[in-house]
């Protein structure tokens, strides 16, 4: 009986061990990586393939996603705003959202997806297969060599890509504003520049910065302490996944009570 | 000129693994340690390259201590020391060429040119030559067990550590990976530990034995001594016959 | 790596580098052919002036205002404005912060002082920053005439509710004040008619009705405490009727007077309108105020809400082109 009933403080317990126990580790990995930016002639070389990687090769998935966004943001702030609020207002709404909330996040979820999850999976194999091992044997610092360019590839190419991102989901919204809602440039680019402050582009590319920064080591981390098989390789994968995600969500709240 | 190793002692998760393990390779031998799946010879393996730290005991190589080496002093002594891993564990993300120049672009300080006739001389040695710019998911099991080799002696270190060379190959790949072990012994002159259970390929290739069982060293001697010891343990192991091991435990 | 990839992440870069670089200087509003300076004015507070809104000269857009810093002596609040080179300054310039349109939005008006002359300019220490003014927010307007419509809302639905005498003075004192009001009301617009001569005429007769038909809306009620009969209530209703029929014609006339009142007069109607809906149920019910009111509490609001008024009708009258300057509507 207090068997059944302390089980789930004691599952409670063990977990937020294994939780601080992770976070810690992750932190280590980290640190480390800091540490390992010194070996530049080891990770310069591998960081624009990276960076072609990371960025180029994930624009299309970002520009679809903000295109869409784009379009159905425009859409939507014409259905809602009726009556007494003036049409100018969708350009207000399309561009605010698109900057603050909707193009550093939605690309963010979709690199945590495209990038994230190479990269656990990339570092799962080689962990598992021994090619880390083998890095260590051949004298390279395997954090240097395979951390440090995903992590800088990612830091420089999220804000990039996110930006990018945020002009597509403009210029759809102003298109579909223009085509299908019957308003002119004007008055959309009058509502764009409404409310529109410096600090709007600054904290997208803040927000993509920690996002991509947070993606690309989660991803390292789960690679990094895969074990067991294929199995082991694709449990962190997931788990490099859903766990980025949940962590670009936190800390998207986090920017927005700290920054604005 | 040794690699000794010294009451080891390595526990997984509570896990004993390594019980107080000891064993030496002399200057030139070839040490053939054997012992079943998972009795920790692998651990073993990678204690002597400082990719694990020992929990208690240590590992000497050169007279070194290689768990107070510090990382840069462990990379220096990487240099001398090539691993060649159980699955080869070559980069798929580069040609066989780039894995086997990879130690020379880090750990030495020859020019391109003299990385490609290195590279290319490796390759010749391990009989695949004209392999180079092929990925390593072209090439078969067998190919890419030598090309792992290629790549652990281009840097031309003293001492092999070899990681179930055999295991999962074919007679005559076998054979074939054994005379290049052989190879590197007597045209290399390095001291080389294979880590085996292929106990036809051990006995060609070992100038000394070691069994390694429940964590420590049951045996030690010279293939002569290993084929009229009165153990029951190691005739069990060399001889297939699990009912001798039975009885002794 | 081949060197195509090399150059499509450089492409990818300098793209997004420009994308963000002119996306921003084009939504601040900069324009990077013609050359531009920077002005400060000062002001003792900067209603909800924000970095970003527009500077205008004359209702030209010139600029936007680019940051707003408070004075380190805690006196004065500097507004930081980046105009183009060529806009004419007058000689005696100051800065207006007004709202521009009704949803929030403010902008920062360059004009000579001799056009406002009597608002209380805040004065720079520099002789190079100009004076500033801004205009308290019009929502006060609109929100006083929301609250006072709520309440007559109220009242309305309190129909059905013993009248006691309590009430009954309150109910007295509640026309007394949409008296006073009136009054006030009809004291602004002639002041004001002052510039719509044509209009003159008609404004004053129909402040004048208003004021006779108040004046006996007021006597009715000094009966209502002596005899609830039903016949003095018939006549107490039928008084407050013409009020709210005069009040209404005011506001035509109001209408007429020009776009600039007209806002106002929108406001006094629905206000006259809603009183005059109240009317028509007390007189739908079975003819009694008895049913007009649950508890006195409300009627001091009213009042409450009408003093307001009455403060903001005041400030009306002291400043007149403070509000009317402004077409809102």
């Amino acid at each position: 009986m207090t068997r059944i009933l302390s089980q789930p403080f004691i599952s409670m317990g063990r977990g937020a061990t294994l939780l601080a126990a992770g976070i810690g580790r992750w932190g280590m990995l980290t640190a480390e990586t800091v540490r390992a930016l010194r070996h530049v002639d080891v990770w310069l070389r591998l960081l624009v393939p990276q960076m072609a990687r990371v960025g180029v090769d994930s624009v299309p998935i970002a520009l679809f996603i903000a295109l869409f966004t784009g379009i159905v943001l425009s859409l939507q702030a014409s259905y809602t705003f009726t009556g007494a609020i003036p049409l100018y207002f969708v350009g207000v709404l399309v561009g605010k959202t698109m900057m603050l909330e909707l193009g550093p996040v939605l690309t963010g979820l979709a690199l945590s997806g495209r990038v994230g999850a190479n990269i656990a999976a990339e570092l799962g194999t080689m962990r598992v297969t021994e090619q880390i091992d083998a890095l260590e044997t051949l004298a390279y610092p395997p954090v240097a060599y395979l951390v440090v360019p995903r992590v800088l590839a990612s830091i420089i190419m999220f804000p990039i890509v996110t930006a990018l991102a945020i002009a597509v989901g403009i210029a759809a919204g102003w298109i579909t504003a223009i085509q299908l809602l019957d308003m002119s440039t004007a008055e959309f680019v009058n509502g764009l520049t409404l409310f529109f402050l410096p600090f709007d582009v600054t904290y997208a590319l803040i927000k993509a910065t920690s996002f991509g920064f947070m993606v690309a080591t989660i991803g390292c981390f789960f690679g990094f302490h895969t074990r067991g098989g294929a199995e082991g390789v694709g449990h962190s994968t997931t788990r490099a996944v859903v766990v980025s995600s949940m962590v670009i969500l936190v800390l998207d709240a986090f920017w927005a009570v700290t920054l604005l | 000129m040794s690699i000794v190793i010294r009451d080891l002692h390595k526990a997984f998760d509570g896990k004993v693994v390594l019980d107080g393990f000891e064993v030496e390779a002399r200057d030139g031998e070839t040490l053939v340690i054997l012992g079943g799946s998972g009795s920790g010879k692998s651990v073993t393996l990678k204690h002597v390259v400082g990719l694990l730290t020992p929990d208690k005991g240590q590992v000497e190589v050169d007279g070194e201590v290689v768990s107070d080496l510090r990382r840069e002093e462990l990379f220096v002594l990487r240099r001398k020391v090539g691993y060649v891993f159980q699955f080869a564990a070559l980069f798929d993300s580069m040609s066989l060429a780039d894995n086997v120049a990879m130690g020379l672009r880090r750990q030495s300080d020859m020019d391109r040119k003299e990385i490609e006739e290195r590279v290319e001389e490796c390759l010749r040695l391990v009989d695949l030559d004209g392999f180079g710019p092929r990925a390593p998911s072209e090439l078969s099991g067998g190919q890419r067990k030598r090309a792992g080799i290629a790549r652990a002696i281009a840097t031309r270190p003293q001492y092999l550590l070899y990681d179930e060379p055999t295991t999962g190959l074919d007679p005559v790949t076998r054979a074939m990976i054994d005379q290049l072990i052989l190879r590197m012994s007597s045209e290399l002159g390095v001291t080389g530990i294979v880590i085996t259970h292929d106990i036809d390929s051990a006995f060609r290739v070992a100038d000394r034995f070691a069994m390694l069982h429940e964590g420590r060293c049951r045996f030690q001697g010279t293939p002569e001594e290993i084929r009229e010891t009165d153990d029951p343990v190691v005739r069990g192991f060399i001889e297939g016959r699990p009912e001798l091991l039975e009885n002794a435990s | 790596m081949s060197r195509s990839k090399e150059a499509l992440v450089g492409v990818v870069i300098l793209a997004s580098v420009i994308v963000v670089t002119f996306g921003t200087l084009w939504l601040q509003g900069v324009t990077l052919a013609a050359t531009e300076t920077e002005i400060t004015a000062v002001f003792a507070n900067v209603g909800v002036i924000r970095p970003g809104n527009p500077v205008k000269y004359r209702g030209v857009r010139v600029g936007r205002v680019r940051e707003i810093t408070v004075d380190p002596g805690g006196e004065l609040v500097r507004v930081v404005a980046r105009i183009q080179e060529d806009t004419p300054m007058p000689a005696d310039a100051v800065a207006i912060l007004a709202p521009e349109s009704l949803f929030g939005d403010w902008q920062l008006e360059i004009t000579p002082r001799d056009r406002f002359p009597e608002y209380r300019y805040a004065q720079p220490d520099d002789p190079d920053h100009l004076p500033g003014y801004a205009i308290p927010d019009i929502s006060q307007l609109t929100a006083t005439a929301d609250r006072i419509s709520a309440d007559i809302e109220i009242l309305t639905e309190r129909v059905g509710i013993a009248f006691s005498e309590e009430t009954a003075r309150n109910v007295a004192s509640l026309i007394d004040n949409v008296e006073e009001v009136t009054q006030r009301l009809s004291e602004l617009v002639s002041q004001q008619a002052g510039a719509f001569t044509d209009v003159t005429g008609e404004i004053q007769e129909a402040t004048q009705r208003i004021g006779e038909a108040a004046a006996s809306a007021r006597m009715s009620f000094d009966q209502v405490g002596e005899t609830l009969s039903r016949e003095e209530l018939a006549r107490i209703l039928e008084d407050l009727a013409v009020v709210a029929e005069n009040t209404r014609e005011f506001s035509g006339d109001l209408d007429e007077t020009g776009s600039e009142l007209r806002g106002m007069a929108a406001r006094a109607d629905s206000t006259f309108a809603r009183v005059n809906v109240l009317l028509a149920q007390v007189e739908a019910g079975d003819g009694t105020l008895g049913r007009l009111l649950q508890d006195p509490a409300i009627a001091m609001e009213v009042e409450g809400t009408l003093q307001e008024l009455q403060l903001l009708l005041e400030d009306i009258r002291e400043n007149p082109r403070r509000y009317l300057r402004l077409s809102i509507f």
